[in-house]
């Protein structure tokens, strides 16, 4: 890695190296991830690097390419301007693939009194979005992308990392929180017009703390509002399609999913706005034990 | 002769009861199933013995309702063919 720069990163269990052969998605990076805590001792679990599609595109029009330990073939080079997403996009990528700590589920986590509001469907259904909102409005961040799920005390970890906001949702959140929490625009990526958050203080200062699964929903936006209860074949089915090593796991994954799916209330929640998801939700959450 | 059969071993399965289906972790291979009535007896009729499948159709028969004028024979072997290419089932000789 000769002439590469680097940071490490540690959000929540996971600590990450990010290698770069350009110093500004580092500099972009270390400015928004800057109250995190550092890895401590020299151990990271993934390595990911950004290094010029060609040696000779460092300079002419570079473009970013993907690299770690765990990579797709088909992780398209991207324009430096956007070598931000690259990393989250890199990080994400590791963690996905990766990681057999925890039964991993596409989800995300918000969290009160102890007890975690999970949300996981497919990209679009708002489950980011509704994370971010509901953080800035009496909730603990836990995480927008990856509900880790312990595979013995069933409790979920949380997985702070910058929030990733799209297109409209980026300005519905600029309603809410403060400028200096924003990261670089960056416009007609291959995932839309993206800007990153960064999450509230007290998520990343309570990074480490748990929180007991008490309600699955699988949000879906811009249909009327609903809640509809689903049957425990279709969750599971939904939540195996939303985990990207349950099968890696093997039986551990197993026992983990299954505890879950019968102790979690779920119920699928159509919605047009943030006000309506978050009554929906309020109402439900009232009704828990 | 006829054709006998015998599921996979016991400590090998992993059941899960799901409020509509069955859920079955297969050790060995390291797979899901999701099994659907009348899979389930199936397996749990043949416990470890090797039947054939008027035997296995015949336990079925006595343990559950099984509708009149169906043919439960021809249903177990179409699901033993099932299971077999599953894994979850073997035929054996002799």
């Amino acid at each position: 890695m000769g002439g590469m720069h680097q940071i490490l990163l540690k959000i929540g269990p996971a600590a990450f190296r990010i290698a770069s052969a350009w110093r500004q998605p580092l500099e972009q990076l270390e400015a928004l991830y800057q109250d995190y805590p550092q890895p401590t001792g020299e151990h990271v679990d993934f390595t990911v690097r950004l290094e010029p599609e060609k040696p000779w595109r460092r300079h002419i029009r570079p473009s970013v390419h993907i690299g770690g330990d765990f990579w797709l073939p088909d992780a398209a080079p991207l324009p430096l301007t956007q070598g931000l997403l690259a990393a989250e996009m890199g990080m994400n990528l590791q963690m996905a693939l990766g990681w057999r700590r925890h039964l991993l589920l596409h989800a995300s986590s918000v969290e009160k009194e102890g007890k975690a509001l999970i949300m996981t469907g497919l990209s679009g259904s708002g489950k980011s979005t509704l994370s971010g909102m509901l953080a800035e409005r009496g909730w603990r961040f836990m995480g927008d992308e990856f509900a880790l799920l312990s595979l013995d005390s069933g409790e979920i970890t949380p997985f702070p990392r910058l929030i990733s906001l799209k297109n409209k949702a980026v300005e519905a959140m600029q309603q809410l929180a403060p400028a200096d929490r924003f990261g670089p625009e960056m416009k007609a990526t291959p995932k839309g017009d993206i800007r990153h958050l960064v999450p509230p203080k007290e998520a990343i200062a309570r990074m480490d703390e748990t929180a007991r699964p008490t309600l699955l929903l699988f949000p879906r936006f811009g249909h009327a509002p609903e809640l509809r209860d689903m049957g425990q074949a279709e969750i599971f089915v939904r939540l195996t399609q939303a985990s990207t090593n349950y099968v890696a796991l093997g039986e551990a994954g197993f026992h983990a999913l299954t505890r879950f799916v019968d102790q979690v209330p779920t119920r699928a929640m159509d919605y047009q706005s943030v006000e309506q998801a978050e009554e929906l939700i309020d109402s439900l959450w009232s009704q828990l034990p | 002769m006829t054709q006998k059969y015998r599921a996979a071993p016991k400590d090998d399965l992993i059941w899960h009861d799901l409020d509509s289906m069955m859920l079955l972790y297969h050790r060995p291979s390291g797979i899901t199933h999701m099994l659907a009535d009348p899979v389930p007896a199936i397996i749990e009729v043949m416990a470890n013995a090797p039947l054939t499948a008027a035997e296995i159709a015949a336990r079925l028969t006595a343990l559950f309702d099984v509708e009149t004028g169906v043919d439960a024979e021809d249903i177990v072997i179409a699901r033993l063919d099932e299971l077999r290419t599953l894994g979850l089932v073997s035929r054996v000789s002799g």
